[in-house]
């Protein structure tokens, strides 16, 4: 007799508990008057913002979400945007696929925000691409590279805010033969995603260039032993050697490098050296750096003269709060957020969002290059600068680099 | 030119592979002991390298220091481990029905809430390393050539190995804990304590895990995720045998020699799953490994 | 009997009277929890015919369920054959692999039958991620929608009912096996093994049967998994994710279907009960699973049916009465 009682009231307050979730479909502002889209009202305009908050990628994703939000809160502490505060609802991604896209449907079916911003990598931002195409929802990715959801381009996802992986390997081998005089390339690149685009836009611009990859060395983001691919490296008798791995595995291979006696220049993508200071005291020998670059899609040194304005903006948000080298990437996703909302009109849809997105063009202030979206290029910044470091000095290298690899792999 | 490349590819192996001995020695000694697998023995590793982190580089203070600090430290965390938790879980233990499930999510528990707890503090969002014992200068061996602090390490830890087998084949000590675990009853009836050995053995392996740690910070270097290298101390225990103390640097060397070799003539992309298909095919071809004595395999 | 049927009857009436609540009145993500939850609860009663019954460790599940979500992934992306024919291809398939990996796994001991099926998950991870041609390795590979007799399946709402059905037909599937004899031989193998064989029980035989059935279970919530997803990434069969049906089946209650299902939901609604302590769920995720081992050995679902029995040996009036049902 108790179990029937109490499967009965399970069930009547499992109803209700279900009903009452949707009594946001009675929501005012979801298709009432000249608002056809949730997440629009006539004071404010709702922005779903997630990236990964928790977990080992934290790092990925934690300042550059506050960044982006201290950029939307900047704005509304100037009026908004066509008189509409920005309100932002922050959710934790942690970077994974199923995770995101969790994340992502409470967003629009029970917060119902007009548009989806956020993401710091690339295979769990690529896991939305078909539910917020059927959907009709834009999506701007935060800080994630994003490239087989931006390569080939739809119109609803909009990603590479600081760069995509193709610009990564792109660059580097740009810079590398035009700066460095490279012939014989040796490429070392983690067997994820990442990697494979990176080099696939690295053998573009080799060949495109004249230059020769003579060794291209995929490793897991767990390699332990790092002699077998560097041994190869060796073996080839390349003229330089490029690594796109993170930094962990980076290290490693840059003492092993020296260990073995190489003496080639070595270029390292950002993601290899977020923290040049502390990768040199984790490869622990400054005659390692004697010919040693890391690429950049800022447009100086991470703690520069010209990005001073935007630490001092994540400060004056968080007073107790040091950001880490990737708190400026999320900064202009939300600046083209802005533009486009601003560029859209006094009424935007989110359609007319997508339209107005379609046609940004502007200069961060943050980046190398400027944030540049079309029609049929959902990639927003494409270039790169190189530094030469000794292991404690920086110095910059002349010009920016940008990709020309925009094919699909 | 090939030859210089598998003696480099050899050399780097074993030193490689005495890491993973060095890992694995814990693991071997309390399975000898209790029959559990430590699936959190990469997670001691870790908390040794973080404690010795706070000493050394925020307190300051010497190696010669903090080395025996961190050792006692990690020791009571192991022995409270078997304490506490443990002791409840094999004392509900009826005989003849398997631990295993309760001792792997007791572990595997142990391993995250590790983690989870040293990713609160700011230091572990990056990757970093321990300030260096030995110098990273190069010493040549003919054509091959490996680092001052690889061949301490791989010395250290050949020495720590042998110094633990002499440990548990001559003194009372070393006999009483491994009687333990050969025949817990018959232990108990000649006097020894079974449940206070079995908290020593914990604590000595957590500690043993933790000095490995320290000395191996620079090749594996420190991060909440270091502890994933447990699965290569794994597949050196198992081509060891998993019971044998001195097979287990045999299986240590091994493995990583095979993880070269398979890095230079297959791929290095293959070199992630060499150690898995090790395991396999020693578990389905030979599963007591190379000195594990009788095959564990179930007469059913 | 009378007892009995209606207790079913009135279940049975409430899950009809939740289900139509959901898919009518509740927003798309309630529904995509739901799914995911029943896909998870598939996954655990599957891990829970392995270990609760048949008192066998593996890893392996994870590895079962990637090649089911692949499977039926493909024939969805390739064919244009109803969905449920790409189920229950990733079901045998799974199946297939499980034997094949039982036979030699299952004669070797416990904690080696660990190892060998955790080397083998990892393997199997690593296969996924570099099986480019196949899997599109890294890149995650993109699920179109299901079909079924020319309807496509969009969204979580419409993949709501096909999802439930799938599940009611794996709880009913397994109360079936528990009561048969293969269950039986499978229960008695989990008590002692030695005992089983005394009786007559082919061990060995019963073993692999056993590791078959559950990756099936794991295929199929790989298919499952097709129905409500629209990409699939070799990250997301890791280790972690064993690690949670794992501890889904503990908390919940090793050997009982109830318990399962009730670990299920309680680990699967925890993250949103945690939202704010996000920096501690790992923490608190390895607290509880230590805590459940210490306190709770037939897990949540234990502790409720010895409260149950321990009140109705104090108020004998309380139990129901046995022989009500007289033939």
């Amino acid at each position: 007799m108790t179990i029937v009682r109490h499967t009965t009231k399970a069930a009547i307050i499992a109803t209700a508990v279900a009903l009452a979730s949707n009594a946001q479909a009675f929501d005012p502002s979801a298709g009432t008057g000249k608002y056809t889209d949730p997440g629009i009202t006539d004071k404010e305009i709702v922005i779903g913002l997630h990236a990964p908050l928790s977990g080992r990628l934290k790092g990925f994703g934690f300042d550059a979400l506050y960044a982006a939000k201290a950029w939307y809160d900047m704005i509304n502490k100037r009026g908004g945007v066509w008189g509409r505060k920005i309100r932002v609802i922050v959710a934790d991604d942690k970077c994974s696929p199923t995770e995101l896209v969790a994340v992502q449907k409470k967003f629009v079916t029970v917060d119902k925000v007009f548009l989806l911003h956020g993401g710091s990598c690339t295979h769990s931002a690529v896991a939305a691409q078909e539910y917020v195409t059927r959907n009709k929802v834009p999506y701007v990715m935060l800080n994630a590279s994003g490239d087989s959801a931006v390569f080939p381009p739809t119109r609803y996802v909009f990603g590479a805010f600081g760069g995509s992986q193709r610009t990564v390997g792109g660059t580097i081998v740009d810079f590398a033969v035009r700066a460095l005089k490279a012939k014989r390339i040796a490429y070392i690149a983690h067997d994820d995603n990442y990697g494979a685009s990176n080099s696939a836009a690295g053998a573009f611009m080799a060949k495109k260039l004249g230059a020769e990859m003579v060794a291209v060395e995929k490793v897991s983001r767990k390699i332990v032993d790092v002699t077998a691919p560097v041994l190869k490296v060796r073996a080839a008798r390349a003229d330089v050697l490029i690594i796109t791995t993170y930094t962990g595995p980076a290290a490693l291979i840059v003492k092993k490098a020296h260990a073995l006696g190489l003496k080639i220049p070595i270029v390292a993508a950002v993601q290899a050296v977020p923290i040049p200071a502390l990768f040199a005291k984790n490869v622990g020998n400054p005659a390692a750096f004697t010919n040693f670059y890391y690429g950049s899609p800022l447009n100086d040194l991470t703690r520069g003269p010209k990005q001073q304005w935007i630490i001092n903006m994540y400060k004056a948000a968080y007073p107790d709060r040091k950001p880490n080298p990737f708190m400026a990437y999320g900064v202009p996703s939300a600046q083209a957020v802005v533009y486009a909302l601003m560029m859209a009109g006094p009424n935007p849809t989110r359609e007319s969002f997508i339209d107005a997105m379609s046609k940004v063009n502007f200069n961060t202030g943050i980046l190398a290059g400027p944030i540049e979206l079309g029609e049929k290029k959902r990639d927003g910044h494409n270039a790169s600068i190189f530094v030469k470091f000794d292991g404690k000095n920086h110095a910059r290298m002349k010009g920016v680099y940008f990709n020309q690899y925009r094919g699909q792999n | 030119m090939t030859g210089t490349l598998i003696l480099q590819g050899v050399a780097s192996g074993l030193v490689t592979g005495s890491v993973y001995a060095l890992i694995a020695l814990s693991l071997v000694i309390v399975f000898k002991s209790t029959e559990v697998i430590n699936f959190a023995g990469g997670e001691f590793v870790m908390l040794g390298a973080y404690v010795a982190m706070f000493f050394l580089v925020l307190l300051g203070l010497p190696y010669i220091i903090v080395v025996p600090v961190v050792a006692l430290i990690v020791f009571c965390i192991g022995a409270a481990f078997d304490r506490v938790i443990l002791d409840r879980v094999l004392g509900r233990h009826r005989p003849g029905q398997s631990i295993m499930v309760a001792m792997v999510i007791a572990t595997v528990g142990l391993s995250f809430a590790f983690k989870g707890t040293v990713r609160l503090f700011r230091v572990s969002d990056n990757v970093r390393t321990l300030p260096p014992i030995f110098s990273t200068d190069p010493v040549f061996l003919g054509q091959v050539v490996l680092s001052r602090q690889d061949i301490a390490i791989f010395v250290i830890a050949v020495a720590v190995m042998v110094l633990l087998f002499s440990f548990f084949q001559f003194t009372k000590l070393g006999r009483a804990l491994r009687a333990t675990s050969e025949n817990p009853r018959a232990a108990t009836l000649v006097g020894i304590p079974v449940r206070r050995m079995r908290t020593l053995i914990w604590g000595i392996a957590a500690a043993l895990s933790a000095v490995a740690g320290v000395l191996v910070a620079p090749k594996l270097l420190v991060s909440p995720d270091m502890g994933g290298v447990i699965i290569l101390a794994f597949a050196a225990a198992i081509i060891g045998g998993f019971t044998n103390v001195l097979g287990v640097i045999v299986g240590g060397v091994v493995l990583g020699v095979i993880e070269n070799l398979v890095g230079l003539f297959v791929s290095s992309k293959a070199i992630a799953i060499a150690p898995f298909i090790v395991i396999i095919l020693i578990l389905m071809v030979r599963p007591q490994g190379l000195f594990g004595g009788a095959a564990p395999i179930k007469k059913v | 009997m009378a007892a009995i049927d209606r207790r079913w009857w009135i279940g049975g009436a409430g899950l009809v009277v939740v289900a139509a609540g959901l898919y009518l009145g509740a927003p798309i993500y309630v529904l995509y929890v739901a799914n995911l939850l029943m896909t998870y609860a598939v996954l655990a009663i599957g891990l829970d015919v392995l270990l609760g019954r048949a008192g066998q460790f593996a890893f392996a599940h994870i590895a079962f369920y990637g090649i089911g979500i692949y499977t039926t992934a493909l024939i969805t992306n390739n064919t244009s054959l109803p969905v449920f024919v790409g189920i229950i291809a990733g079901g045998l398939l799974a199946g297939l692999v499980g034997i094949v990996i039982a036979i030699p796994a299952t004669r070797l001991r416990d904690v080696y039958l660990a190892l060998a099926t955790f080397a083998f998950a990892e393997a199997a991870q690593w296969v996924f991620n570099n099986w480019d041609s196949v899997t599109k390795g890294p890149n995650g590979l993109r699920i179109s929608s299901a079909k079924l007799f020319g309807y496509t399946i969009t969204n979580d709402r419409e993949a709501f009912f096909l999802v439930l059905f799938i599940t009611l037909l794996v709880v009913a599937a397994t109360a079936f096996i528990a009561r048969s004899k293969l269950g039986r031989a499978m229960s008695a193998i989990g008590d002692s093994e030695h005992v089983a064989m005394a009786s007559g029980v082919g061990v060995q035989r019963v073993k692999v049967t056993a590791f078959a059935i559950s990756a099936i279970y794991a295929g199929v919530a790989g298919g499952m998994f097709t129905l409500y997803q629209s990409f699939i990434h070799p990250d997301s069969l890791g280790f972690d994710l064993i690690v949670l049906i794992l501890t889904m089946v503990v908390v919940g209650g090793v050997g009982s279907m109830p318990g399962v299902i009730l670990g299920v939901l309680l680990l699967g609604l925890m993250p949103e009960v945690l939202r704010n302590l996000r920096e501690w769920q790992e923490l608190i995720y390895g607290l509880i699973l230590i805590l459940a081992v210490l306190f709770m050995p037939r897990g949540i679902w234990g502790l409720i049916t010895d409260r149950r029995q321990a009140r109705q040996a104090r108020n004998p009036a309380a139990r129901p009465a046995p022989v009500e049902d007289a033939p």
